[in-house]
């Protein structure tokens, strides 16, 4: 279906940390098989479907969200995330000398957006989150870093997180209020669509998959 | 005109998108019907709320009929990897162009059609139409990205960020192919030279 005719926003998110109704267990099951059609695999093997509910809680929060400082809070937690990932493959050693360039490159980027919208929470009288809790707190959000053993997996890896990151701004823009924040995310999210390019491209995938890149197709 | 007059000159590439429904002020690029602040206008109701989204969808519409029809132009010149870049470009803008005249509908509007023909530079080499096609993808980033606040809150809000984002995609490969960083900047806002 169109996706600007599908339905809106808030029935598309998939699982509730508590009580979820039939419908949000259907729009889960429906995300599930979708991530798993997509073929996300880390070497070789489909991702655990027991990550998909967590990255699903990661769109979760952004997408029950209320308010902006709550949708900040949610992203600046995942950009600090994507830092973490993203200086670990890159000590991890597994890249080419090319591709750690482009990992931190990238790496930079996810940096300079938490620390935007940080200032953005805190010009809205907000308190920035606590830092992540180091590489368990990736799981959170996409599992398997731990077990990448080539340079493949990391682009796997790399590519779900980046898609993971364009799904939850997707899910944002429903979300934010303020018409700079909305525009930041946007630009934010682009940039990440840029990195999911460059990434599937390294990987031998089709660079540009889908017209609307929601991060769930 | 040929491509690098029309980069250079402001005064002929704001004459080119104005025919196509932009106005470009400051450098940026705006969508005409988004010049009216509909965000200082909160209490507006849903008539004027769906009015006011499909007079900023046709702008985009406008935008995203011109860019099939500049990818059309250019494929003449284009081969090789070029070439498959500018068709998967060209089905991408057409899917958002269909996109758009659906939620137009959707809210009760009339989708704009395509101009019968676009007063395009004149484009000579590959390059050329690399240099162009970027130019427009820019332009409809920043469009977009100053139109989003305008539209009203919901699914439009975040399919035009989809669609800004696959168009930052498109920039991606354009630079590349250019032989030019991929990834410029952590921030996309279409205004990045």
């Amino acid at each position: 279906m169109d996706p600007i005719r599908r339905g809106r926003t808030a029935d598309r998110i998939a699982i509730a940390d508590g009580a979820a109704d039939s419908s949000e267990i259907a729009a889960f099951e429906r995300d599930r098989r979708e991530l798993l059609r997509r073929g996300f695999t880390l070497g070789g093997a489909a991702i655990a479907a027991s990550s998909i509910p967590l990255l699903l809680s990661v769109r979760n929060a952004f997408a029950r969200a209320t308010g902006d400082g709550a949708v900040l809070d949610s992203a600046i937690t995942i950009e600090r995330v994507s830092v973490i990932a993203y200086d670990t493959v890159i000590a991890g050693g597994l890249l080419s000398p090319g591709l750690t360039r482009v990992a931190r490159r990238f790496r930079s980027h996810e940096q300079e957006h938490a620390t935007t919208l940080t200032t953005a929470l805190t010009d809205l009288g907000g308190t920035p989150p606590e830092a992540p809790d180091g590489v368990g707190a990736v799981d959170d959000v996409v599992e398997g870093l731990g077990d990448v053993a080539s340079q493949a997996d990391v682009l796997s890896f790399l590519i779900e997180l980046e898609t993971a990151t364009v799904a939850a701004y997707f899910d944002a823009h429903a979300n934010f209020v303020e018409p700079r924040l909305l525009q930041t995310g946007a630009s934010i999210m682009a940039n990440e669509g840029q990195h999911l390019v460059v990434l599937r491209k390294a990987a031998g995938q089709n660079p540009i998959p889908n017209a609307f890149e929601t991060g769930a197709e | 005109m040929d491509i690098d007059s029309f980069l250079r000159d402001p005064t002929s590439r704001r004459r080119f998108f104005r025919m196509s429904g932009l106005s470009v002020a400051g450098g940026s690029a705006m969508l005409l019907a988004a010049c009216s602040d509909d965000t200082k206008n909160p209490v507006a109701g849903p008539d004027d709320s769906d009015l006011a989204d499909v007079e900023i969808l046709n702008g985009a519409l406008d935008l995203e009929l011109m860019a099939v029809a500049a990818y059309k132009a250019g494929a003449g010149r284009l081969s090789g990897d070029a070439l498959q870049l500018g068709k998967a470009f060209l089905e991408q803008e057409q899917e958002h162009a269909d996109g758009l005249a659906a939620a137009i509908r959707d809210a009760g509007g009339m989708p704009n059609r395509a101009k019968s023909s676009y007063d395009f530079p004149v484009l000579r080499s590959q390059a050329d139409v690399l240099r162009f096609a970027l130019e427009l993808e820019n332009t409809a980033i920043a469009a977009y990205i100053d139109a989003l606040p305008k539209l009203s809150p919901g699914e439009l809000r975040a399919t035009s960020a989809a669609i800004i984002t696959n168009e930052a995609e498109h920039v991606s490969l354009l630079l590349d192919a250019l032989g030019r960083e991929p990834v410029p900047s952590a921030f996309v806002t279409g205004r990045e030279t």
